[in-house]
């Protein structure tokens, strides 16, 4: 599903920010992607999700290779993503069942279509009772669940999570980690990251860790 | 399109504050440029009736001989640019001058025995641009004729005044095409803040699968409207002003240049102008959009 071949990333500073990472994730998998504050895992997320470029190597997402998708047609390989940030990134002017309709409005799908969906996303995350509340009115673990239902309402085939869990507590971390484990059930790969290590050990996904920008254990 | 015009509501909704800002920004620029416009029009129709007004008189000498009037008369009807010939006798212009001064009669006119006014013809010259040159040629060649005492039309004001027209013409274009400049740099700097204000809205639109049209179109239809409804407070704007000077100062202006009134700017003006608004606020959209949507931005 996903496949990365000697990528090299550089900011123009002394040490590159990723350095001949090779590693690939196959589909339905569930990885961690640990590794110490700076490491590269954040970069490495971006260029999954072209928000980033690499200065050279290849990578391949669901048989595309990203690096060859022009700006114009990034819109075809985010679909086949979500992607959960750590800030959960959320409209604060539109309430929880708009954030999540969101996602289905700028694909274009229809009204009966963005309800149905949105529910549902909003069932599996256990929000339906927050849905006409706002962003601001929740609490951390509310509003990331509030993301990880927009990153799931398309049905992507792959998640990306940049510390889903960074700012919140471990119980609610726990709680967090279920969902994602739950759309692995489901059949959806994710690549989580994370420097939680107690988290790591309670879970027996694959670890990927980066330490410098390089791969230590793939 | 049913999409993008939900989209463009739906933004506009969330985010009223700020498209009401652009709107009254645009009013407000829109109203220095109609009210440019008024006083354009109407300076324009101001000085064109009052130079309709002027007329060549030619004043006859008391012993004028038959034939030298009638030699006259033909001199005056053979030239094609002399629309009418109106002839004046001097008794006549005697009622005429007493009548316009009877409301403050002076002994000094009671106690005249005589008649002072010369009989004369009153031209008046067909419209054209090169009128007052027609005039002044025509002048030329009748102020050596036997039988002329005198001819007037104005010759010490009317180079002034054309030189003055065009002046005033030229300055108003020159002053209008800078003002619209500022104007368009204004409405895109006011487009490109309510962009900044959902900057947010934008880079999460784009990081979720929205096509670049999907983000652009909205942003644009929301960018013309802003201007359309610009333009269209703006013409409001102007109206009342216009019907508010005309009611305080019709009669006025009547009293210095007759049959003039205040006008609006003509149909096609407004419907330029409502144009203009709309294609700003388009180009203002299409510039900001065009920005966010960049790769560089997009870094």
């Amino acid at each position: 599903m996903i496949q990365l071949f000697n990528v090299r990333k550089s900011y123009g500073g002394v040490a590159p920010a990723l350095l001949d990472i090779t590693f690939s994730v196959k589909k339905g998998e569930f990885i961690f992607l640990t590794g110490p504050s700076g490491a590269g895992k954040t970069t490495l997320l971006k260029i999954l999700y072209r928000t980033e470029k690499y200065d050279r190597g290849q990578v391949l997402v669901h048989g595309m290779n990203i690096g060859k998708i022009p700006d114009r047609k990034l819109y075809t390989l985010r679909r086949e993503i979500g992607f959960v940030f750590q800030d959960y990134k959320l409209l604060a002017k539109k309430s929880v069942f708009e954030n999540v309709a969101f996602a289905q409005e700028v694909i274009g799908a229809d009204k009966k279509r963005i309800r149905f969906k949105t529910w549902e996303a909003l069932k599996n995350v256990g929000l339906t009772h927050k849905k006409d509340s706002y962003p601001p009115e929740l609490s951390g673990g509310e509003q990331q669940r509030v993301a990880i239902a927009r990153a799931l309402v398309n049905s992507p085939k792959i998640i990306l999570a940049d510390e889903p869990t960074g700012n919140l507590d471990p119980e609610i971390s726990l709680e967090i980690l279920k969902l994602f484990e739950h759309a692995k059930k489901r059949g959806v790969t994710v690549v989580f990251a994370t420097h939680d290590q107690e988290m790591i050990r309670s879970r027996k996904h694959r670890v990927v860790v980066i330490k410098r920008g390089k791969l230590v254990a793939p | 399109m049913t999409t993008s015009a939900h989209t463009t509501i739906s933004n506009i909704k969330t985010n009223l504050q700020v498209f009401l800002i652009s709107v009254a920004t645009i009013t407000v620029a829109f109203s220095i440029l109609g009210l440019f416009l008024v006083v354009f029009v109407n300076l324009n129709s101001f000085l064109t009736t009052w130079s309709k007004q002027v007329q060549l008189i030619v004043y006859l000498k008391d012993d004028i001989s038959q034939n030298q009037r009638q030699g006259l008369e033909q001199l005056i009807s053979a030239n094609s640019d002399v629309e009418s010939m109106t002839f004046i006798p001097r008794e006549t212009a005697w009622a005429n001058f007493k009548n316009t001064f009877s409301s403050n009669k002076s002994d000094f006119i009671d106690d005249l025995t005589f008649n002072p006014l010369p009989s004369s013809y009153n031209l008046k010259f067909k419209p054209s641009n090169d009128r007052f040159i027609k005039i002044h040629r025509f002048a030329d060649l009748l102020k050596g004729r036997k039988g002329v005492e005198s001819l007037e039309y104005g010759e010490k004001w009317l180079g002034a005044f054309e030189k003055f027209m065009l002046f005033i013409r030229i300055f108003l274009l020159a002053v209008g095409g800078l003002l619209t400049l500022g104007l368009i740099l204004i409405i895109s700097n006011t487009i490109k803040l309510s962009f900044y204000s959902r900057q947010e809205e934008i880079e999460l639109m784009l990081l979720i699968g929205a096509t670049p049209n999907f983000i652009r179109v909205p942003f644009m239809m929301e960018g013309m409207l802003q201007g359309l409804l610009g333009g269209i407070f703006a013409l409001a704007l102007i109206k009342f002003l216009q019907l508010y000077v005309k009611i305080q100062f019709q009669g006025s202006l009547e009293s210095i240049a007759r049959g003039m009134e205040f006008q609006f700017i003509s149909q096609p003006f407004i419907f330029g102008l409502l144009a203009s608004s709309v294609l700003i606020g388009w180009v203002g959209s299409f510039i900001s959009i065009r920005q966010f949507l960049s790769p560089a931005h997009k870094k």
